[in-house]
């Protein structure tokens, strides 16, 4: 089985000096893509001070794939949009290529547990809204989102609109909008919380095929080990209250891996790990 | 949709609906024959309740004179009731947007709204005069309130993450507010619109009661002053028909801009 390391352990691959971040780029996995430093984030209630997150260090590296786990209210979802600089840290700071993030990033991708299609856009104009937003090359952006939506098993529900799709077409287009422009990185805000457990494994399969294509940097936030274990390189544990890493497991799985994966014994060690760490948190 | 499902869902529809309408008709055929029956029978007297064929024939024999008193009320609401919109979804983006406006002007806006408009209807006959004026303004202090607060709502419940992802694109407040923030706030506009077509209606017969030589609502004042109830039940038929036209049309641009709708749906088909 593989070694479960400690979240020291695992980030010392990626640790080296900032100065040659920039150097070392081309080098996969040579310099972390982002870095979190100390994030504590905590808000002010009437009578005493609410601590979201606490002391976060976590380091990713490029194209790595690691998803957060932990139980309701731990601070998961918080932490990805402290990364998307779309919420403000109160403590430390977030780094993604050794630069400080200050304001929300923009050329990330990002899919939140509710698809947030706009109703009054056909699928296509809805992925087409990054193009519009940033201005991007219209035929260009059209040949691409409909390769995107033909990749999904959308094809043919170019002109549709939202309402009359299943509630797995919906966040298939939402996953597409993501997409359309070159990110480097993916922050996934439990995109597939609301969907049946089938729908769930086939999107799970469907996301590792297409994140294969590209290996973007992917940072994936879920309530679900399996859907963790399955998809990820890295699966980092979460404690609630205050909200904080307590544990960080490297996943060593050949890909492309199957839903056949998960009755292996390899993936029940997996599971047992992050469900005990978990539940110890 | 190929045309002729498209075809065929639209027949069968409009049958629906006029099943529905045939009730909806015989309901008044018997109501009329009641009322009828009961003035010819002299249960009360002609002015307090005229027969229903005495009202059809003075309908009939006033149409002409009616139209033109239709037109002068007509413009009048319209012309408040556009102002209405207009400045109604202005100040309710003002409002969301501004933070100087809310906190400065929103109250007052909200102790123009408890002042009662008719009272403030003599006021405006001294400074605006007995033409459309007063009665335009009328109607549209009466109407853009219901506007202004719809629109805010719908343009305040926005998700946070809708935001999120429109910042994560880089968008800029101006296109968030085009591309999420009104689309988002207009099936709340189409409400509060339906409410206001309603109420500019109010404003202006209102209006033509305080001051007026022309209009539906002088033709009823007239009328009371005549005590011909037959001509007040004339008026009075006027004034619903041009209010329920009004608001048909206003659902009729709803049904066109919000097909994406879930209150457009079938079988949620209102109006």
């Amino acid at each position: 089985m593989a070694a479960a390391a400690s979240p020291d352990a695992v980030r010392s691959d990626h640790q080296r000096p900032q100065g040659d971040a920039r150097a070392n780029a081309v080098v996969a996995d040579a310099v972390p893509h982002v870095r979190l430093a100390g994030v504590g984030k905590s808000w002010q209630r009437k009578l005493d001070t609410f601590v979201a997150l606490d002391n976060i260090d976590l380091c990713i590296g490029r194209s790595e794939f690691v998803s957060i786990v932990g139980p309701s209210g731990c601070g998961k979802s918080t932490l990805l949009m402290v990364i998307a600089g779309l919420i403000a840290s109160t403590h430390g700071s977030v780094y993604v290529d050794g630069a400080p993030v200050e304001r929300p990033l923009t050329d990330i991708g990002i899919v939140f547990q509710r698809d947030l299609l706009f109703e009054w856009r056909t699928v296509l104009d809805n992925v087409l809204l990054q193009a519009e937003v940033r201005g991007l090359d219209k035929a260009a952006s059209r040949t691409k989102a409909c390769d995107l939506l033909a990749k999904a098993g959308l094809a043919g529900f170019e002109s549709r609109y939202p309402h009359e799709l299943s509630g797995g077409m919906r966040q298939r287009v939402a996953i597409c909008r993501a997409l359309l422009h070159e990110c480097r990185l993916l922050l996934l805000d439990e995109p597939f919380g609301a969907l049946d457990a089938l729908t769930r494994d086939q999107m799970n399969l469907d996301l590792q095929r297409i994140w294969s294509e590209e290996r973007q940097t992917a940072i994936l936030v879920t309530h679900s080990i399996e859907e963790a274990v399955l998809l990820s390189d890295r699966v980092v544990v979460m404690g609630a209250r205050p909200g904080r890493i307590v544990h960080s497991v490297a996943i060593d799985l050949p890909r492309p891996r199957t839903v056949q994966v998960r009755e292996g014994a390899a993936f029940g060690h997996y599971y047992a790990e992050i469900r005990g760490a978990i539940e110890h948190a | 949709m190929p045309d002729t499902t498209a075809g065929t869902v639209w027949m069968r529809r409009w049958v629906e609906r006029s099943v529905g309408l045939r009730d909806a008709f015989l309901v008044f055929v018997v109501g009329c024959a009641l009322l009828e029956v009961g003035a010819r029978a002299g249960l009360y007297p002609p002015y307090v309740l005229p027969a229903p064929s005495a009202i059809a024939l003075r309908l009939v024999e006033t149409a002409g004179l009616m139209w033109g008193h239709m037109l002068t009320t007509l413009v009048e609401i319209v012309g408040g009731f556009f102002l209405a919109v207009v400045v109604g979804v202005l100040l309710a983006a003002a409002i969301v947007f501004i933070p100087f406006v809310e906190r400065g002007f929103y109250p007052w806006l909200v102790v123009l709204q408890v002042i009662p408009k008719v009272a403030l209807g003599p006021l405006l006959i001294i400074w605006l005069g007995f033409g459309y004026l007063p009665k335009i303004l009328i109607a549209f202090l009466v109407a853009f309130f219901p506007i202004m607060i719809d629109t805010m709502v719908g343009m305040k419940s926005v998700e946070r993450d809708a935001v999120f992802l429109m910042r994560s694109m880089g968008a800029s407040q101006r296109s968030t507010f085009f591309l999420l923030r009104l689309p988002h706030a207009l099936p709340h506009v189409f409400g509060s619109l339906k409410v206001a077509v309603t109420l500019a209606t109010v404003g202006a017969i209102v209006g033509e009661f305080i001051g007026a030589d022309e209009g539906l609502g002088y033709v009823l004042i007239f009328a009371n002053g005549s005590m011909d109830t037959t001509l007040m039940f004339a008026a009075l038929i006027w004034i619903s028909a041009v209010a329920l036209v009004l608001y048909m049309v206003v659902g009729a641009i709803e049904r066109a801009c919000l097909s994406w709708h879930v209150s457009q749906r079938s079988g949620a088909g209102a109006a």
